[in-house]
C-alpha cells in the first residue's frame, strides 16, 4: 500500500503551558458544562440537591453502625461519626469525579466529532460538578459539628492546601481515565469495582495507623496522596494538630506530578480520540 | 502568517483501521501481541490520500463527492476535531461550522439553556450570546417555545436550534456540511441567506452538500473528492458537470434488467437526428420489451439528475408480445445550454410498475447560457422560456 513520504508525517507538538492557556479562556465552557450537569441532574430527581448530602450522610450511618463494632477504630478522641464524615467528603469528591469524569469524553464523543474545543473541559467540569456536592456535603458537616456539640479547628493554613492536592490529585486520575477509557472501553465496567476497592485502600472508615504500618506510610501515600489528605482534615480539625509534614510532602510532590503526567497522556492519547469513536 | 480566512490544505492523508469494529481488551491485548511477536500488521484503509489545496480569503468552495469519499473527514480534519496522519493544515482565522449539531444540546435543559450552552462550546462568550439571544431566537422561530425543556420539541426545532445558534457566529472560516438536510424548505432557504449573508462579508466558505444544485448556486469553486482523492477542483460548474456526469454514468448501469417489461435501448435527438437545441425539435425513442400483449401506462420525463422531472409525457399504449417502438415527440424543447437526464417508467392499469422509473439515458442541449438567476435563488432557473422585458414609464 502506498503512502506519505514519511517527512510529511504529522507531529502533534504538545505544550502544556498553551494549552493551560486556552483551557483558561475557555473557562465559561467549563463553567457551562458544570452547569448543565448540574441542571439536568436534579432537573429530573424530587429531592433534588438534597441527593448530594444524602450519600455521604448514609455512607456515614454504615459506617458508624458496622466498623466501631468489627474493629477498634482509632479516632483520637473524636467522634467516629465526625471522624468518618471528613473521609467520606474527600473520598466522595475522588470517587464521583473519577466515575463520572472518566466517562465524560466518551459520553460527549457524538459532540467532540462536530465542534471543536479543548477535550479537557469535560473531565474538568466533572471535577467541577463533584466539587459543587462536595460544597453542599460542607454544609451538612457543620450542622454535623452543631449537633454533635463538637468545636472544630479551623487552621486557614492548613486546609486550603489539603483541598488543593485532594483537588490536582483528582484531576489528574480523572484525566487519565477519561483519556484511557476512549481506548480501553472495559475499563468503563472495570472503574466501579476499582473505585470500591480503592473506598477501603484509603483511611476511610479506619485510620491511616490501622490501615498501614508507619514505615510503609511515606511509601503508600505517594502511591496515595488521598490518604494523606484525609488524615491531614483529620488532625487539623479534629485534633487541632497540623498535618504530618513529611506524609503531607510526598502527597502534594505525588499528587502534582500525577496531575501533570495525567494531562500530558490526557494530550497524547486525545489526538486519536475522533478516529475511534 | 497568512491573511485571515486563507485555507492551506498541504499534503493531508488520514488513514482508519480497516478491520476494527470492537474496542475490546482482549483485542486491544491480541494487537499488542501481535505487534511485538512481529507478525500479522495493522490494516489500514486511507481515508485520504494527498489532498492539496489553498483557499483564498473570501472564496466559496463546494465539496462534492459520493457517500464515503472522504470529504466529512476532511472537514473534521479542517475544524481540528481530527488530526490528519500526514501533511500540514494551516487555518487562520476563527473557524466556524454550520454543522448538524444535535448532539450537544441537551434534552434535560430548556431551549434558552441550551442557547448559551451551546454558544459557549462553540467560543461564544455569553455576554454576545446574550446580545444576540432575540435574533437566534427569531431565526430558529422558537418564541413559544425557549422556555420548554429541548426534549419536548420537535426534531425539526432541536435542529433549528443548534443551526441558529452557529448561524450567528463571524468566524472567517465557515464550514457548512449538509445544511440541507435540516429543517423544512423555508428554514433551508433561511439558513442558505444566512451563508451569502455571511459570504458577502468576506468569509471563506467550505460547503458540503449532496444538493448539487445550492452548491453550484452558492460556490464559485468546486472539489471533487472519490475514494480520499481529489479528482478535479476548478470553476463549480465545470466540476459538477463532471461529477454528474459520473454518477449518473454509473446510475444507468443500475437500471432494472428483470421485470415484465424491459427498456432495450433509448435515443434521444434533435432536428434530424442532430443535437437537441433550445427551443428546437426533440424527440426520444425507446424500444420496450414485453413478455406478453399489454396494456401499459409509458411514462417519460426529463430532467437534470434526480427523480423529479421538471416535465413528462405519459401516455396509455397497447405493448405487443415482444418489442414496441415508442417515439416521444417535442416541437420546442424548453431547456437550457447543459446536461439532461431522460427518465422512463412503465405502469400497469392499475398503476403497478412494469418498468421501475430509472434514468435511462442522457443528453446535451445546445444554446445559450441561462440568464443569471438571482443570489438568493437556490436552485437555479432550470427551464429555458422565450420572455422580452422592457421598461414602460406610465
Amino acid at each position: 500500500m502506498i503512502g506519505p513520504p514519511p517527512e510529511l508525517r504529522f507531529k502533534r507538538r504538545i505544550r502544556l503551558l498553551a494549552s493551560l492557556r486556552e483551557v483558561w479562556r475557555r473557562r465559561e465552557l467549563v463553567r457551562s458544562l458544570a452547569e448543565r450537569e448540574l441542571r439536568a441532574r436534579y432537573k429530573q430527581a424530587i429531592l433534588g440537591f438534597a441527593w448530594a448530602v444524602i450519600t455521604p450522610l448514609l455512607l456515614m450511618l454504615v459506617f458508624t453502625l458496622v466498623f466501631p463494632r468489627v474493629a477498634k477504630v482509632n479516632t483520637s478522641g473524636a467522634p467516629y461519626p465526625l471522624f468518618a464524615y471528613l473521609g467520606l467528603l474527600p473520598w466522595a469528591f475522588f470517587s464521583t469525579s473519577v466515575s463520572s469524569g472518566g466517562q465524560s469524553i466518551l459520553t460527549n464523543m457524538t459532540l467532540l466529532n462536530k465542534v471543536y474545543c479543548p477535550r479537557e473541559v469535560f473531565p474538568i467540569a466533572s471535577v467541577g460538578v463533584a466539587g459543587t456536592d462536595s460544597a453542599v456535603a460542607v454544609v451538612v458537616l457543620c450542622l454535623l459539628f452543631v449537633v454533635t456539640g463538637f468545636v472544630p479547628h479551623l487552621d486557614a493554613v492548613w486546609i486550603p492546601l489539603l483541598l488543593l492536592v485532594q483537588v490536582v490529585f483528582t484531576l489528574g486520575v480523572t484525566m487519565v481515565m477519561s483519556a484511557v477509557i476512549v481506548y480501553l472501553r472495559d475499563l468503563r465496567h472495570a472503574l466501579p469495582i476499582i473505585l470500591q476497592l480503592g473506598l477501603f485502600a484509603t483511611p476511610v472508615a479506619l485510620s491511616l495507623d490501622d490501615l498501614v504500618p508507619e514505615r510503609w506510610q511515606p511509601l503508600y501515600v505517594a502511591i496515595n496522596p488521598l490518604a494523606a489528605v484525609i488524615e491531614g482534615y483529620r488532625r487539623t480539625i479534629l485534633l487541632g494538630l497540623p498535618p504530618d509534614g513529611q506524609l503531607t510532602a510526598i502527597a502534594t510532590v505525588s499528587a502534582v506530578l500525577v496531575l501533570i503526567g495525567g494531562y500530558a497522556l490526557f494530550k497524547r492519547l486525545e489526538t486519536g480520540f475522533a478516529d475511534v469513536a | 502568517m497568512l491573511p485571515e480566512g486563507t485555507i492551506a490544505a498541504r499534503h493531508i492523508w488520514k488513514r482508519f483501521h480497516a478491520d476494527r469494529q470492537r474496542m475490546l481488551l482482549r483485542d486491544e491485548l491480541e494487537r499488542l501481541r501481535h505487534r511485538f511477536s512481529g507478525k500479522g500488521r495493522d490494516r489500514w484503509r486511507w481515508a485520504l490520500q494527498d489532498v492539496d489545496f489553498m483557499v483564498e480569503p473570501g472564496q466559496s468552495v463546494g465539496l462534492v463527492g459520493i457517500n464515503g469519499s472522504g470529504k466529512s473527514t476532511l472537514l473534521k480534519i479542517l475544524t481540528r476535531v481530527m488530526y490528519p496522519y500526514a501533511g500540514r493544515l494551516e487555518l487562520s482565522g476563527r473557524v466556524g461550522g454550520l454543522i448538524e449539531v444535535r448532539a450537544g444540546i441537551h434534552p434535560d435543559l430548556t431551549g434558552a439553556e441550551n442557547i448559551y450552552l451551546y454558544g459557549s462550546l462553540l467560543g461564544l462568550p455569553r455576554r454576545t450570546v446574550a446580545k444576540r439571544f432575540d435574533s437566534i431566537v427569531a431565526f430558529a422561530e422558537l418564541e413559544q417555545a425557549v422556555n420548554r425543556q429541548v426534549k419536548f420539541y420537535s426534531s425539526g426545532m432541536q435542529m433549528r436550534l443548534g443551526f441558529a445558534v452557529a448561524a450567528f457566529l463571524e468566524p472567517n472560516v465557515l464550514l457548512v456540511d449538509e445544511v440541507l438536510a435540516v429543517g423544512d424548505s423555508t428554514f433551508q432557504q433561511r439558513c442558505l441567506d444566512r451563508m451569502r449573508t455571511v459570504l458577502s462579508q468576506g468569509t471563506t466558505l467550505v460547503f458540503v452538500s449532496h444538493d448539487l444544485a445550492s452548491v453550484e448556486a452558492t460556490c464559485e469553486r468546486g472539489v471533487w473528492l472519490h475514494n480520499g482523492v481529489i479528482v478535479d477542483d476548478g470553476p463549480v460548474r465545470q466540476v459538477l458537470a463532471e461529477y454528474r456526469q459520473s454518477i449518473e454514468e454509473s446510475a444507468e448501469v443500475s437500471a432494472p434488467t428483470s421485470g415484465p417489461v424491459r427498456l432495450l435501448k433509448t435515443t434521444t435527438a434533435g432536428e434530424r437526428g442532430g443535437m437537441p437545441v433550445t427551443q428546437g425539435p426533440f424527440e426520444v425513442t425507446l424500444r420496450l420489451e414485453s413478455d406478453k400483449v399489454r396494456t401499459g401506462s409509458v411514462c417519460v420525463g426529463v430532467s437534470d439528475g434526480p427523480a423529479t422531472p421538471f416535465f413528462l409525457s405519459r401516455r396509455e399504449l397497447q405493448l405487443a408480445s415482444g418489442e414496441t417502438e415508442v417515439r416521444v415527440c417535442m416541437p420546442r424543447l424548453p431547456l437550457p445550454r447543459g446536461r439532461f437526464y431522460c427518465w422512463v417508467g412503465v405502469q400497469d392499469v392499475k398503476g403497478n410498475d412494469l418498468l421501475s422509473w430509472h434514468p435511462a439515458a442522457h443528453f446535451d442541449v445546445a444554446g445559450p447560457d441561462l440568464d443569471i438567476a438571482p443570489k438568493a435563488v437556490v436552485r437555479l432557473a432550470p427551464l429555458h422560456v422565450e420572455a422580452t422585458m422592457q421598461v414602460e414609464h406610465p
